[in-house]
């Protein structure tokens, strides 16, 4: 099994109306054996911009602290919370800081920019950019992820469908994959309230 | 070591064919590749296949019998391929084997198996043993050890003698025993299994034991999952005695606990 196979993840990040979501799985395996089944992989940069590290669980809690650091020595400098697009930029260039010797770790990147206009956007390893408008998938199970995800998006979903789509999207995929699933953390952000949900899924 | 060829279609030999010395027709046989490094084919071969035997399967016996537990998923690598695989496989009314392994070879040797079964039974007019079928396989894979066949089963029945358990690998291993776990999820239906085993269970509480063992599996090991199937085996033959759904039985075993809410957001009366 590859690097990023040893822990098993599942992220994925959906665009709404005025809104977006972003969920992952529970689980931290050691290979097939399952360690725990409440592991965060989405963390909180600021109220309105959240990171989904997907991949080795080392390496992405590693990064988060990397990330949390340079994040509060910007707020400080510039007195205000860093944008969306400029936070992937920084993903971006800490990674490929790393280019010969990477993290081995996948984000997902989700945030409201100016005028509340949500934001998402994926990288590899390496730091390559890959915006996109409507979702976007990142983990082992993120083939079964792009499918769910592509045959049950709709844009400009409200909050409540778009909660309900990307629940779906996420169980269905972990379903069809052995090193994620075992429950799922869903955050839903709109410009004046944040939802954290935990879905009941098979434990197996 | 010669090869058992008997599982092959036998009316080749009918036809002439351009093996042999053209008067007597060639010997049936499974067609080998034809390259320098044929080990070496066989290892990639084993590789890309990926027989992790990523599985758990159980049996054990008790008081009024045998019981027989198995999952239900198939996993290639990481995906999940099937999560409705029958695992546990009816040779013949009174006697079971279990899958793990590639599920090819398994459901192939095991009819075989069963087809010798009959022959036996039909040659000697006495069902055969628990003891003679679990041999009779052992021998089989045994001459084709190397091969890259993936095949760990247990044969538990009911013969003349009373309940009978064997474990039999393509390593060409034959073992007989109470209680056997094979697959990747064993270590953890052992942990339940043999905390929980007294041999004078009755059929509901043992049941109940392999069931509670299996589900633990599919929680902690990702190849596992499914539907977890059990069978007893007792003195008139085998019988099935559940098919539930591992997802569901997480949470009659753990209900989910509703946590009391602190604070709720109301919407404010008009003014």
């Amino acid at each position: 099994m590859s690097i990023f196979e040893y822990n098993g993840s599942a992220l994925v990040a959906m665009v709404g109306k005025n809104c977006f979501a972003i969920a992952s799985d529970r689980r931290l395996g050691v290979q097939l054996q399952t360690i725990a089944t409440d592991f965060q992989r989405v963390y909180k940069i600021h109220d309105k911009l959240y990171v989904g590290l997907s991949g080795l669980a080392t390496d992405a809690q590693t990064l988060y602290e990397r990330l949390v650091f340079r994040h509060k020595l910007y707020q400080l400098r510039e007195e205000r919370d860093m944008k969306p697009e400029t936070f992937a930029s920084l993903v971006s260039a800490l990674l490929y800081e790393k280019r010969f010797g990477p993290y081995f770790c996948q984000p997902v990147i989700a945030g409201l920019g100016d005028d509340d206009v949500p934001f998402i956007c994926t990288m590899d390893c390496l730091g390559a950019k890959e915006l996109a408008k409507d979702f976007v998938v990142s983990g082992t199970a993120s083939e079964s992820l792009y499918g769910a995800c592509e045959s049950m998006y709709k844009p400009n979903m409200e909050p409540d469908e778009l909660f309900e789509t990307i629940s779906q999207a996420l169980l269905a995929s972990v379903d069809r994959d052995c090193l994620s699933g075992w429950g799922g953390y869903v955050l839903l952000v709109t410009p004046t309230e944040v939802q954290e949900k935990i879905l009941k899924g098979r434990m197996d | 070591m010669k090869l058992d060829t008997t599982a092959l279609d036998s009316s080749a030999a009918l036809i002439p064919s351009i093996g042999g010395d053209g008067v007597f027709p060639a010997a049936p046989s499974f067609d080998l590749p034809s390259c320098d490094d044929f080990d070496g084919f066989q290892k990639n071969a084993k590789e890309t296949l990926k027989h992790a035997k990523g599985t758990t399967t159980l049996a054990f016996i008790f008081k009024e019998g045998v019981i027989v537990a198995a999952d239900s998923r198939a996993s290639m690598g990481g995906y999940i391929s099937s999560q409705s695989v029958k695992k546990i496989i009816e040779i013949n009314p009174y006697m079971l084997g279990t899958m793990a392994g590639g599920a090819a070879d398994c459901q192939f040797w095991h009819r075989n198996l069963g087809i010798k079964c009959r022959l036996h039974e039909l040659a000697n007019k006495r069902r055969i043993s628990v003891t003679g079928a679990s041999k009779l396989l052992a021998n089989i894979l045994f001459s084709y050890r190397g091969m890259g066949l993936s095949i760990g089963t247990m044969i538990a029945g009911w013969d003349e003698k009373g309940p009978g358990l064997y474990y039999v690998d393509s390593e060409g291993g034959r073992l007989k025993g109470n209680r056997f776990s094979v697959g990747s999820g064993s270590p953890y239906a052992y942990g339940v299994l043999d905390n929980g085993y007294r041999f004078d269970m009755s059929v509901e509480e043992a049941a109940e034991l392999a069931r509670r063992a299996i589900y633990h599996a599919t929680f902690r090991d990702g190849a596992s999952g499914g539907v977890v199937s059990v069978y007893h085996v007792g003195p008139d033959g085998w019988k099935k005695l559940s098919g539930d759904d591992v997802g569901e039985l997480h949470y009659k075993y753990y209900p989910v606990q509703t946590t009391p809410v602190e604070q709720e957001m109301a919407e404010a009366p008009a003014a």
